[in-house]
């Protein structure tokens, strides 16, 4: 069995892709961090990737609005190559500014019409916050990224991280389709819903402001552990997708074996 | 062309701002009810097309590019404020708009700046008075103040311009002649900020020549700031009849050399020679720390000045060795208690400097955009209140690194040389006025004329880029040596890496600049952030630039080095300055000092006669004591402000910066998988009223303690000290000098001794010798303090994972302990200050507390919890335990406000699980002091206090 083979993007500001590539390969991937201009030199480089990992930072140093101008960068310097990717239905994760990122280049919620229909607001409480939370998978939820997990702990640490609709009817509809992923607990930035992640319809393309990579081991636990090589919540986000690229990759070979 | 006005209204509320409107009620005491804001943004693009999508976010914002009436909730608006940057000031939102305006292939400049909307019954009066304490910082950016009706009255979208920092000035070099009498030497360095004595020019004059350049006379100066130079500390001092030969050759090396041989140390890999201390608590890495101080930038601005405090020791680690990855920062802050000046006392406050608040506002978010915007964790910190802090805030700011062993090309990392015929790259951003003469000026005292340009703002984004390229070309085997460009600029790196090939030749014509029109002196000497200098064999040129290239980042290669025994330096091709390396590196003469210490003083005038008295308590119950102890700024819950820093970045983070000391795994930065190090700090600047000797020591103590309480091993502990001193060299200005300069002794010597004692090697340091406000207050007096003598230790020690115990107590039943005795001994601590109590001041036991740091160390599994006593003593060290866990706390025998809340050092409150009593007190010789109980009250001889009534007074903040 093929590992499936992540990219780790970096550059420009972008700070959690060693964190997010390890995460990834204790999962079982094989991740590599690749600098958006590298990337930019050579898109075609893009195809050769089973997903995709947006990580947490301060890309552009927030500058226009949290993923704003790296949004701009993606739509611009990887163009086709990326949304080729999208439209291949291959896996994405956005943490943080990698959420702020996907749901300014209109990924989320809605790739296939990219319209802007979200966005991710400064946070209520009016400043950057770190702080660990306590979040709720929602039943109906068809994220394949937190597939089976029940409620976890997670740090967030944002400044931008309240989701806000301009319409009020979108979030009906995505709590109907499944597509809230996850939720805080209580309220901790003043998003809808206390909403803190959520998908597009094929559960793929995971946007999330909590950071999963942060807690893998119960080493970087809130509270010391003396277990500290213990998995922690955030690692089962990126072995539920090494398992369905697994699974999937299984199927496609076994739809491609003669009968 | 007239350029575009952009204006970014927020269609959904913001409520960033409410604290403004609140701090400006309270503290301005200005009737403001609300502020609103909208960004604006000036560009020379052509045409307003394509330019919405880039600048507003279509859920949250809506662009406007003509004159446009906004409406708020608030009614009216009856000011409006323009904000804007000065011409030449880093603009980091208007450099990112013009790199995404690039993106859609439109090549034109931005410039940033905000729209304040005041509400509200003030006056012209008041609004200016917001504009200048709250939303501008004159130094930097321009307020214009208008009201609201004169403000749309006007067309502000036509004629748009943005602001131009061109100079019109001739790049050539004068001559400038040392030929003149004492009195014409020292109006030359006044008037040019040299920072250089009378003797010092006559020296230049006799061993160099007396008709040099003004960029010869620059490097000098800069090289030979106390900033640079640290004079002081290498003085040859007259102490009380005593001979001393340099404080830092006598106490700090000689503490570490003494400590090194008596322990046979082996893992002092690099220490005093770098820029940053470097030692191996690991077999596959090295770790570097570095600890900086920030303090007259910080001044002047704030934010700035913190945020660049932050990035330049960032790229202190990033210049350690062949380029260390930083992973943890602290920050420890020292100032006027934020809720002074009381409006009554307001005329005593010096002139010219920003109030508390400001000044703690600023810093903190400097630091907190310049940890988390290059994803680097803040791990541990403090703050100190003292009023003696008004008129110079101290900023200290730390970097731990992690260097590998050796290189993928088999090089040691920590170890650099560059080679005749390296090429000399400068490497980052480019240069400009912002940053000239940071060096000469933190060596003299604050006044009201300190020059702007001595002000900067970071950009953490370059940094960001330059820090992964440089990491990446580090692993590629491209570069030969590095160093960052702090203080002095180019003149201190490219003059400091000089010396490892004997000679280096530069062209200050081919550096990039922000603007043109800058002198040659000027670019030599400019503190512009973000660069490194960077030693690249020719082999290797075209390689480097590539990857430059793709990281976004500039390099130009800008000379080399050479064996000529000079630095040179060129301006297109014709020789501006020739220094021979010797005459400018090793000829300045030891500077030689008196100093006297007769015993403790009390504090300057200043601070006794605007506050002390009237600020006071009446002597209280211990209950109500410790309640006023737990508000006390230097004890409250700092945690909405240690929230605002990441802290958890780069996954690594194994104790938070809530306890005592932070740790670090270090797994993920390739460290053994069980393998982990921890930070602590401590600073006791007002024992230095008594006696800097035991302040020192107590400091050095803290910081152990908070290590050890980390789980940290004494064996493997390595320290650092910054001194952050007033003016210790008498003079007619100065007449405490020798006073001062005795403290410094005292301070000295008693860090030697703490260290000799505690095994403990210093690794690096940093001192600061020119911490004094000069000037008048706000009532047009003049006045004239330094700071508290203050040494800030931090200490780094490796810590075995898993063996942590909790700060706070966490199981009912458990039995409480206090280790290290019973404190005696008020002299010094929170609760003398607040009462004004006089009293003695604690002892001292180093030998005691060394071996108990040990006995506990080896014991940590037998510890529920482990908390070290500091500021406010045992009883506030307990509340602290209770609060964390929800517990409550039953203490048997009585106690007194001495025993209750001396600050005596060496001493932990702990918790053990009954089941252990006998294996701990068998250890420990120590008897339990009570129990850890689930009723949520803390009870004590007769009195029982509520947990919610400690934590409420806890948790008040500031």
């Amino acid at each position: 069995m093929m590992q499936p083979a992540f990219l780790v993007l970096s550059g420009d500001g972008i700070n959690c892709e060693r964190e997010t590539a390890a995460a990834l390969r204790d999962a079982g991937a094989n991740a590599e961090i690749l600098h958006i201009n590298d990337l930019a030199a050579k898109p075609d480089t893009l195809a050769r990737f089973d997903g995709m990992a947006i990580p947490g930072g301060f890309s552009f140093g927030d500058e226009l609005g949290s993923g704003q101008i790296l949004a701009l960068k993606i739509r611009h310097a990887l163009g086709d190559a990326f949304f080729d990717f999208v439209a291949a239905q291959k896996p994405i994760i956005g943490i943080c500014n990698g959420f702020q990122v996907l749901v300014k280049l209109g990924l989320l919620p809605y790739p296939a019409t990219q319209k802007r229909v979200m966005a991710l607001a400064p946070n209520l409480q009016g400043g950057f916050i770190d702080r660990w939370v306590t979040l709720q998978p929602a039943q109906n939820s068809i994220c394949k990224w937190t597939e089976g997990m029940e409620a976890f702990d997670l740090p967030i640490r944002h400044g931008e991280g309240r989701v806000v609709f301009g319409d009020d009817a979108v979030y009906d509809e995505l709590k109907e389709n499944g597509q809230i992923a996850l939720t805080y607990r209580e309220d901790v930035n003043g998003s809808h819903q206390h909403i803190a992640g959520l998908c597009d319809p094929s559960g793929l393309i995971f946007g999330l402001m909590p950071h999963p990579e942060a807690f893998v081991y119960q080493a970087t636990n809130f509270a010391p552990q003396r277990d500290f090589m213990a998995a922690g919540a955030g690692a089962q986000i990126f072995r539920n997708i090494v398992t369905y690229l697994t699974e999937t990759q299984k199927e496609k070979s076994y739809a491609g074996r003669p009968h | 062309m007239t350029a575009i006005r952009i204006e970014i209204e927020n269609t959904i509320p913001d409520r960033r701002l409410e604290k403004w409107a609140a701090e400006a009620r309270d503290a301005l005491g200005v009737p403001l009810a609300a502020i609103e804001e909208v960004k604006v943004y000036k560009t020379t693009a052509g045409t307003t097309e394509n330019l919405a999508p880039v600048f507003a976010d279509p859920v949250l914002q809506q662009a406007h590019f003509d004159n446009k009436e906004y409406k708020f909730p608030h009614g009216a608006p009856a000011f409006v404020v323009d904000v804007g940057f000065r011409a030449g000031v880093t603009d980091n939102p208007g450099h990112a708009a013009a790199e995404a305006l690039a993106l859609s292939g439109i090549s034109a400049r931005v410039a940033s700046g905000s729209l304040y909307f005041l509400f509200g019954a003030l006056d012209k009066s008041g609004a200016e008075k917001v504009a200048r304490e709250l939303l501008a910082n004159d130094l930097i950016q321009k307020a214009d103040v208008y009201p609201a009706n004169d403000f749309y009255a006007h067309d502000r979208f036509k004629n748009v311009s943005l602001p131009e920092a061109a100079r019109t000035t001739k790049a050539r070099p004068e001559t400038i002649s040392l030929d003149l009498a004492d009195a014409g030497l020292e109006a030359l360095s006044r008037d040019r900020c040299l920072a250089l004595s009378v003797d010092e020019l006559k020296h230049v004059r006799a061993a160099f020549k007396a008709d040099l350049t003004d960029v010869e006379l620059e490097i000098i100066a800069q090289s030979w700031s106390e900033h640079c130079r640290h004079k002081i500390f290498g003085a040859e001092i007259d102490y009380n009849g005593e001979k001393i030969n340099s404080l830092y050759k006598t106490c700090v090396k000689r503490a570490t050399e003494e400590v090194k041989k008596a322990r046979k140390l082996d893992w002092l890999v690099s220490v005093f020679s770098d820029n940053a201390g470097i030692v191996r608590f690991d077999d596959h890495i090295d770790l570097c720390i570095k600890v900086e101080t920030h303090n007259s930038p910080s001044a002047l601005d704030p934010y700035g000045g913190a945020l660049t405090g932050i990035l330049g020791v960032n790229r202190d680690i990033l210049g350690a060795g062949l380029g260390a990855r930083p992973i943890a920062n602290t920050d420890v802050f020292c100032f006027a208690p934020p809720d002074m000046p009381a409006r009554t006392e307001e005329e005593f406050m010096p002139q010219g400097v920003k109030s508390p608040r400001r000044m703690l506002e600023g810093v903190h978010k400097g630091v907190e955009d310049g940890g988390n915007k290059s994803g680097i964790p803040t791990v541990n910190g403090a703050f100190f209140f003292d009023r003696d802090y008004a008129g110079k805030p101290l900023v200290f700011v730390g970097t731990v690194g992690v260097l590998p062993h050796a290189l993928p090309d088999g090089r040691k990392a920590a170890e650099k040389q560059a080679h005749v015929g390296d090429r000399v790259f400068m490497v980052g951003g480019a240069i400009g006025a912002d940053g000239i003469h940071g060096a000469t000026f933190s060596s003299m005292e604050i006044d009201e004329n300190a020059p702007a340009t001595a002000v900067q703002i970071g950009d953490p984004l370059t940094q960001k880029r330059m820090t992964d390229f440089l990491l990446e070309t580090r692993d590629l085997g491209l570069y030969s040596a590095i160093t960052d460009n702090g203080a002095g600029g180019l003149s201190s790196s490219v003059g400091e890496m000089a010396q490892m090939t004997n000679g280096a030749l530069i062209d200050l014509a081919l550096c990039p600049v922000k603007y043109p029109g800058l002198k040659p002196w000027e670019l030599m000497v400019s503190e512009s952030q973000e660069r490194m200098t960077v030693a690249v064999p020719p082999q290797h040129t075209a390689a480097f630039l590539e990857r430059a290239a793709r990281h976004g980042v500039t390099a130009t290669d800008i000379g080399c080095f050479t064996a000529s025994g000079n630095l040179e330096v060129l301006y297109n091709q014709a020789t501006v300055a020739s220094l021979p390396l010797d005459f400018l590196h090793d000829s300045l003469p030891q500077m030689k000092l008196k100093a006297a210490w007769d015993g403790g003083r009390e504090r300057a005038a200043w601070s006794a006669e605007t506050n002390l008295q009237a600020r006071t308590r009446q002597a209280e119950g211990l209950d109500a004591a410790l309640l006023q102890l737990l508000q006390s700024p230097n004890i409250t819950s700092k945690e909405k402000w240690v929230r605002a820093y990441d802290h958890e970045v780069q996954a690594a983070t194994h104790v938070k910066p809530f306890a005592d000391g932070g740790a670090i795994w270090l797994k993920p930065h390739g460290g053994a998988e069980d393998n982990g190090v921890t930070i602590g700090c401590g600073l006791a600047p007002r024992l230095s009223l008594h006696d800097p000797y035991l302040m020192a020591q107590c400091a050095v103590d803290e910081a152990v303690r908070n290590v050890v309480a980390a789980g940290g091993d004494p064996d493997m502990c390595c320290l650092l000290d910054n001194f952050c001193w007033p003016d210790p060299v008498q003079s007619a200005k100065n007449p405490d000098g020798e006073y001062r300069l005795g403290q410094l002794v005292r301070a000295c010597q008693g860090l030697h001794d703490a260290c000799i004692n505690y095994g403990m090697p210093l690794v690096s340091g940093k001192d600061s010798m020119k911490n004094d406000f000069k000037g008048k207050d706000k009532g047009g007096r003049d006045i004239s303090f330094g700071v508290l003598p203050t040494l800030l230790v931090t200490a780094m020690a490796r810590v075995k994972m898993g063996s942590v115990p909790a700060s706070h107590f966490n199981t009912a039943g458990d039995l409480i302990y206090l280790l290290g005795g019973k404190g005696s001994g008020l002299g010094g601590s929170e609760y003398a200050h607040i009462y004004n109590a006089c009293a003695k001041t604690p002892a001292i036991d180093l030998a005691r507390n060394i071996a108990l740091y040990r006995k506990i160390h080896a014991a940590l599994p037998l510890f529920s919890s482990l908390h070290d006593i500091s500021e406010g003593g045992m009883m506030v060290a307990l509340s602290e335990s209770m609060i964390g866990g929800r517990n409550g706390a039953q203490l048997s025998g009585t106690l007194d406000a001495e025993t209750a809340f001396s600050e005596a050092p060496g001493r932990f409150v702990v918790s053990v699980p009954a089941a252990k009593r006998e294996a701990f007190e068998k250890i420990f010789g120590a008897k339990a002091i009570g129990t850890v109980t689930d009723d949520a009250k803390l009870s004590f001889n007769d009195i029982s206090l509520p947990l919610e009534a400690i934590s409420a007074a806890w948790e008040k903040g500031f």
